[in-house]
């Protein structure tokens, strides 16, 4: 697999061009944001100037002038924006994905379905808002796998029936074949309720009715760091192996937070990310080596969960 | 409240905690004998691969005679009716380690490694091992459950007056390469 190193020299080689020409369309939007933000100031200025002079039809006139220029000005941007978005997606991220793989594609606009999404049964609250992009996905020797940015959101309404909108998962969420065959549902989930309350987090998580049962795993490194759930002791503990054990405790070292299921002979991982990713920056240089070293990163990282999983072993009746 | 009352709810509490402990106890012990079963489902099943891998590596390699008749006839013995738990596991583990040889011999075999027959019941082997390892796991983290059960307090008491004993985990050899060149031959 590709290193950082490696691709700093693909970048300075093949990317810093493209990056370079989209600098410009960058700038012309900044621009429009300044000019913009500029108007508005003088125009709201004016209409209160005009308004204080008891001057009530040109101060009228001074606020619709402002609606208009923001719409206007607004749709501009925003269309610039996205202009810039697929332009970037296609000159930047496409490549980069060539780069670390040949065998798989890229869908900017696509993305994990929700159907995937609520049959691996990671997460148990209902979701009423799915969104996602940058859908990555192919064959990467005999694994077929796919992953995107997915934000999945419930809502609330308070009191005065204004709803709250609150993020259930946002991240990467990836979706590959395992290489063993089962049938049941295993959940290897972050474990929060005995890392907060101990003794009594885990008898809250036996107590768990949205869950099969609680299976306790003899490696205690990673007892302490996740929960499992499963519908069968056995098949749980055929899933999880001693060596996989150990491999998910590696991956959670790179990844943060993830939680996993294992369901219709697939494995599911959700791996939590702050803000968006693959996106241009409109505010920050193109060239920003960190930035499209960190997009490098989450695409390596993912990429290798199939090496990092060990998934391509298929010596067992599975091939 | 009347003193009888009081006396009736902290009875009526104690009876409802040795109840649960009881119960408790019991779906442990029985958990136990459970897990033990899947055990021996996967090693009945294992058993049943055992012709067919003889059979197929016996015509590679004929001059391992003496191990593919152990084998078979360790097979044999696993398959009686009677055999006590500790007698099964040492017949299991001499049938895990052969099974084993047999793998490490093919290893010399290129032809054998080559034939269609073979890779299909060494992927079947494979898988069952896998399987009986998590079995395994399964039943030794029943058993670690219920032996908390029997010696930690206050179930222990219960434990003791229903004269639950400690019961023992089931270790099986790793079945590494290294463990066969320390492993001596088996004779019969």
């Amino acid at each position: 697999m590709k290193t950082v190193d490696e691709f700093k020299h693909y970048f300075e080689k093949e990317l810093s061009s493209e990056l370079d020409r989209l600098e410009t369309p960058r700038k012309r939007i900044l621009r429009l944001i300044l000019i913009t933000i500029l108007s508005s100031l003088v125009l709201i200025a004016g209409a209160i100037y005009l308004f204080t002079l008891r001057e009530k039809v040109p101060g009228i006139i001074c606020g619709v002038v402002w609606i208009i220029l923001v719409v206007v000005l607004g749709t501009i941007i925003s269309k610039k924006i996205n202009r810039i978005k697929l332009t970037y997606k296609e000159g930047v991220i496409r490549p980069m994905i060539g780069f670390i793989s040949q065998d798989l594609n890229y869908h900017p606009t696509s993305f994990v379905s929700q159907q995937d999404y609520t049959k691996s049964g990671i997460f148990t609250q209902g979701v009423d808002r799915y969104k996602g992009d940058d859908l990555v996905e192919g064959k990467l020797d005999s694994t077929i796998l796919k992953f995107s940015e997915i934000h999945s959101e419930y809502v609330t309404r308070d009191k005065d029936g204004k709803s709250q909108w609150h993020t259930i998962f946002k991240g990467i969420f990836f979706v590959a074949d395992f290489n063993k065959d089962f049938k049941g549902k295993t959940y290897v989930l972050p474990d929060l309720a005995e890392k907060w309350f101990g003794g009594l987090g885990k008898m809250m998580q036996k107590a768990n009715l949205a869950r099969p049962q609680l299976i306790k795993m003899e490696d205690p490194v990673f007892e302490k760091a996740f929960v499992v759930y499963g519908s069968d002791q056995v098949e749980a503990r055929y899933i999880l192996s001693p060596k996989l054990m150990e491999r998910i405790m590696e991956l959670k070292k790179k990844a943060g937070t993830i939680s996993m299921s294992f369901v219709n002979s697939q494995v599911n991982i959700a791996i939590k990310v702050k803000g968006n990713l693959f996106e241009p920056p409109i505010w920050s240089s193109m060239k920003k080596f960190s930035l499209i070293e960190k997009y490098f990163t989450y695409l390596v990282l993912a990429i290798n969960i199939v090496e990092d999983l060990d998934l391509n072993t298929r010596i067992w009746t599975k091939e | 409240m009347s003193p009888t009352i009081i006396v009736a709810i902290v009875v009526g509490v104690i009876v409802l905690a040795i109840i649960g402990m009881y119960n408790g106890l019991i779906s442990k012990k029985n958990q136990v004998d459970n897990s033990f079963a899947t055990i021996d489902v996967m090693l009945k099943k294992r058993a049943d691969l055992i012709p067919g891998l003889v059979n197929t590596v016996k015509g590679y390699a004929a001059h391992e005679k003496d191990l593919f008749e152990k084998v078979t006839e360790l097979r044999n013995q696993v398959k009686q009716v009677g055999l006590n738990s500790d007698e099964r596991v040492e017949l299991e583990n001499q049938i895990t380690q052969g099974i084993g040889r047999m793998m490490w011999i093919s290893e010399s075999y290129p032809d054998l490694k080559a034939n269609e027959n073979f890779l299909n019941l060494q992927r079947n082997i494979t898988e069952m091992e896998e399987q009986l390892s998590a079995a395994r796991r399964a039943f030794n983290a029943s058993v670690n459950d219920y032996n908390n059960g029997i010696e930690k307090f206050p179930t222990n008491i219960l434990a003791g007056m229903m004269n639950f004993k400690r019961k023992p985990f089931f270790e099986l050899p790793k079945t590494s390469r290294e463990d066969f060149e320390n492993t001596p031959e088996i004779n019969l």
